[in-house]
C-alpha cells in the first residue's frame, strides 16, 4: 500500500504538497487479484455496437445504479475494480470514502488517463491549453501554487516527463485515501507512447507510481507482444500487461498467434480483458479459451446484472480449479 | 528504408508518427512544428531533427515522404513544397481550402512519380470497407434515398481562439468535421449533381458553424440528406451513421455495426433474406500496430505500400480529396444563400 509520507522520495517538493495521499489499511498485495471488475459498461463504452453503448449510458445515468452493480459484484466476492479516470468515477470514489466499513476489503486499479476528455480539450484549447486545464483544473489557488512550484522546473524546461508526472498526479487525485493495488496506463496512451518509442516515459512512469503511490505500474495495450518486448528491453522486469485476449482474436494485434506465443514464452504478468469480444464469444467458450492459455492468472470483465456477474465468476473459478 | 518527415506535430501528427515509427520500412528523420515545447521534446525524446521552418526542413532533409498534419489553410503550401522537393505526400483532411487550390496541387503533381493520399480515415474503417464492397457490387439494386448523420462532442463550449474557430484557416464544422461525412458519401455513392437546402447552425461557436444540414440530389432521382453536428455532448466520440435504400434492400452502418436488409434472398455468402446484423468484432481484422483505431494504421500502411510498390493510391488520392473539396464548396455556396441560424 502506498504511504506518501514515508515512501515518497520526491524530496523538498513534498512539503508543498497540499493534499497528499494518506495510507489506507495496510495489507499484503503482492499478488494481483484473480478477477477484476471492469467499468466500460458504466460509461457507454461498447465495441460491439453504438446502440448497446447508448442503452448502457442511459441505464447508468445515475451513480446509484452503478453503485448497485458494484455492490452486487462486491457481495459476490469480487473486491477488485478497475476504474478509468472518467469524471463520473469521482462520485464513486467519494462513495467508497464515505463507506469505509462497507468496502473494507476494496482494491482499486485506476487506469489513466481517460483519453477522450483530453482529445476534446485539445480540439478546443490546443495542446498546451489542454495541459494547463488538466493540471490545474479543480484546484484551489493554494494547490495551484503548490503545483506550479513543484512543476516549475518542468514548465521552465518544458520537459514532457515532468508534465507527465503532473498529469498522473492530477488524475490520481480522485482516488485519494482509497486502497490502490496498481496503476494502469490506459491503452490509447500506452500504445501511442510505444509507437513514439520514448523509453524514459515508461521507466519514469513506473518509478513515479512506485515512489509516489507505493504500488506497481501496469499497462493496458492492444499491442501486447510488442509492448512486452519493449518493457523488458527498458529493464522493467516481469511487467503487468493487460490486453484483449479472446477466442476470436478481436483486438489482438498484430495477430492472435503472436499474442498466444508471447503468453507462452515471455516473462510477464498478463491480464486478460475483452475475453467475450464484446459478446462475440459465448461465455463458456470464452472462459475455457482463457483458462487453457498459459500464464494468465487475472481476468477483467464487466457485467451489468447480478446474475451475469455471479455466473461469470463461477465459470472462471470452476474453470481455473479444473486446471 | 523510407525516410519520413511530419509537418505539424499536434494530435494527428503525433498519432501518425507513432503508427509509422513501428513500420519496419520507415524511419522518421525530422518533424516540423511551430511550438517550441513540441520541438524541444521531439528532439530530446524522439531523436529526430525538429524544425520550425518546413521549407528549410525539405531542403536539408530531402525526405522520401512527408505527412502534412497542419491546419487546413497551410495544406496548400506544405503540399506544394513537398511536391517541389519530390516527396510522396500524405495530407490530413480536408485536402485544401477550395477547389482552386486543389486543382493547382493536382496539376503540380501530375506527371511526377509521386504517391499522394488524403487522410479520410473513415474510408479504411472495417465496417465502411464492407459497405463499399456492397455498393460496388450494387447489392441493393437501384438506389433512391440515403442519409448520412455525423455527430460528436468536439466543440461543447464557446470557442477559444484556435484555427478551428477561424473559417479562413479551415475551421468550422463544415471543413474540419463534416468533411469526413461528405467524403464518405462521395466514396460510397458519388458526388451529388446539385446541393440544396443547406443550413449552417451556430450552437456554441461565435465565428463558425457547429452544425450543417444539406440535401444532395443526383441525376436519375437519387437524393440524400447530410446532417452533421460537432456539438452533441451525448456522444462519447465522433461517429458516422449511414443509411441507404435501394429497390432490393437497405444498409444501415456506423463505425461499429453493419445492418443489411434484403427483400429477397441475396447472392452473397453469409447473408440471407431479411435483416443481417454484423458487429465490429466479427468485421475487424487486427493490424500490424494499433494506435487509436484499426483504420488509422490501415490508411498509413496503405500509403507506404503504395510507395514501396510504386502503385497510385486507389482509395483516397488527391483526386478524391479534390472531389470532396468541390462538394464542400457547393455546400458552402448553397449555405451562404440561406439564413445563418444562430440559436444562442
Amino acid at each position: 500500500m502506498y504511504n506518501v509520507q514515508t515512501q515518497s522520495p520526491v524530496g523538498n517538493d513534498m512539503k508543498l504538497q497540499v493534499e497528499p495521499f494518506r495510507p489506507a489499511v495496510e495489507k499484503d498485495y503482492t499478488a494481483l487479484d484473480k478477477i477484476i471488475f471492469g467499468d466500460n459498461q458504466f460509461f457507454g463504452i461498447n465495441h460491439m455496437s453504438n446502440e448497446k453503448a447508448q442503452s448502457q449510458a442511459i441505464r447508468f445515468k445515475d451513480s446509484e445504479t452503478i453503485i448497485k452493480v458494484i455492490d452486487n459484484a462486491y457481495q459476490a466476492g469480487i473486491h477488485a475494480f478497475m476504474f478509468n479516470t472518467h469524471d463520473r468515477v469521482k462520485a464513486l470514489c467519494e462513495h467508497f470514502r464515505s463507506h469505509p466499513d462497507k468496502y473494507s476489503d476494496l482494491r482499486l486499479y485506476p487506469s489513466l488517463p481517460y483519453a477522450h476528455k483530453y482529445a476534446n480539450a485539445v480540439n478546443e484549447s490546443g495542446m498546451l491549453g489542454a495541459l494547463n486545464e488538466f493540471i490545474f483544473s479543480g484546484r484551489t489557488t493554494k494547490e495551484a501554487i503548490s503545483t506550479i512550484i513543484k512543476g516549475g522546473k518542468s514548465i521552465i524546461k518544458k520537459d514532457m516527463i515532468e508534465v507527465m508526472k503532473l498529469l498522473v498526479d492530477a488524475e490520481m487525485r480522485m482516488f485519494r485515501d482509497l486502497p490502490i493495488k496498481a496503476v494502469f496506463l490506459q491503452n490509447i496512451i500506452t500504445d501511442l507512447l510505444l509507437g513514439l518509442g520514448v523509453r524514459d516515459v515508461f521507466t519514469e512512469f513506473v518509478s513515479h507510481i512506485k515512489k509516489k503511490y507505493g504500488v506497481e505500474a501496469a499497462f493496458n495495450t492492444a499491442n501486447m507482444p510488442v509492448l512486452v518486448d519493449y518493457l523488458l528491453d527498458c529493464g522493467i522486469d516481469n511487467p503487468i500487461v493487460c490486453a484483449s485476449i479472446n477466442k476470436v482474436g478481436f483486438s489482438m494485434c498484430p495477430n492472435q498467434a503472436e499474442c498466444e506465443k508471447a503468453l507462452a514464452e515471455k516473462p510477464f504478468r498478463p491480464i486478460a480483458m475483452a475475453i467475450f469480444a464484446s459478446g462475440a464469444v459465448p461465455a463458456k467458450e470464452a472462459i475455457e479459451y482463457i483458462c487453457n492459455l498459459p500464464n494468465i492468472r487475472t481476468i477483467i470483465f464487466g457485467a451489468s446484472s447480478r446474475e451475469h456477474i455471479v455466473d461469470t465468476m463461477n465459470m472462471i473459478n470452476s474453470c481455473w480449479k479444473e486446471k | 528504408m523510407l525516410r519520413g518527415t511530419i509537418v505539424g506535430f499536434g494530435r494527428m501528427g503525433i498519432t501518425h508518427y507513432s503508427i509509422l515509427n513501428r513500420h519496419p520500412q520507415v524511419k522518421f528523420v525530422a518533424v516540423c512544428d511551430s511550438s517550441g515545447f513540441v520541438r524541444y521534446n521531439a528532439a530530446k525524446y524522439l531523436g529526430v531533427e525538429a524544425y520550425d521552418d518546413y521549407h528549410k526542413m525539405f531542403r536539408e532533409v530531402k525526405p522520401d515522404f512527408t505527412i502534412a498534419a497542419v491546419p487546413t489553410a497551410m495544406h496548400m503550401d506544405v503540399v506544394k513544397t513537398a511536391i517541389l522537393n519530390d516527396a510522396h505526400v500524405f495530407v490530413e483532411k480536408p485536402f485544401t481550402l477550395n477547389p482552386v487550390q486543389g486543382n493547382e496541387l493536382l496539376n503540380l503533381i501530375k506527371g511526377k512519380d509521386l504517391i499522394h493520399q488524403v487522410g479520410y480515415v473513415v474510408r479504411f474503417s472495417d465496417v465502411f470497407r464492407k459497405v463499399k464492397e456492397f455498393m460496388d457490387r450494387k447489392v441493393l439494386g437501384e438506389l433512391y434515398k440515403f442519409k448520412l448523420e455525423m455527430n460528436g462532442p468536439t466543440v461543447l463550449h464557446g470557442a477559444k481562439k484556435s484555427w478551428r474557430s477561424n473559417r479562413n484557416e479551415g475551421g468550422g464544422c463544415l471543413y474540419d468535421f463534416a468533411s469526413h461525412g461528405i467524403d464518405l458519401i462521395n466514396y460510397l455513392i458519388g458526388p451529388p449533381d446539385t446541393v440544396v437546402g443547406t443550413v449552417f447552425q451556430r450552437i456554441f461557436s461565435k465565428d463558425v458553424e457547429d452544425a450543417v444540414i444539406s440535401t444532395f440530389i443526383y441525376k436519375g432521382g437519387l437524393c440524400g440528406n447530410l446532417s452533421v453536428n460537432w456539438s452533441d455532448s451525448s456522444y462519447r466520440k465522433p461517429d458516422n451513421c449511414f443509411e441507404v435504400l435501394g429497390k432490393k434492400g437497405k444498409i444501415i452502418a456506423d463505425l461499429r455495426t453493419l445492418k443489411v436488409f434484403f427483400g429477397q434472398k441475396p447472392d452473397i455468402e453469409g447473408y440471407t433474406q431479411g435483416w443481417n446484423i454484423k458487429y465490429f468484432p466479427s468485421l475487424a481484422k487486427p493490424v500490424r500496430f494499433f494506435v487509436r483505431g484499426f483504420e488509422f494504421t490501415r490508411q498509413l500502411d496503405y500509403f507506404i505500400d503504395c510507395i514501396l510498390n510504386n502503385k497510385p493510391s486507389e482509395i483516397c488520392s488527391f483526386d478524391d480529396g479534390l472531389k470532396t473539396d468541390t462538394v464542400i464548396e457547393q455546400i458552402r455556396e448553397n449555405g451562404t444563400r440561406d439564413i445563418i441560424n444562430k440559436t444562442n
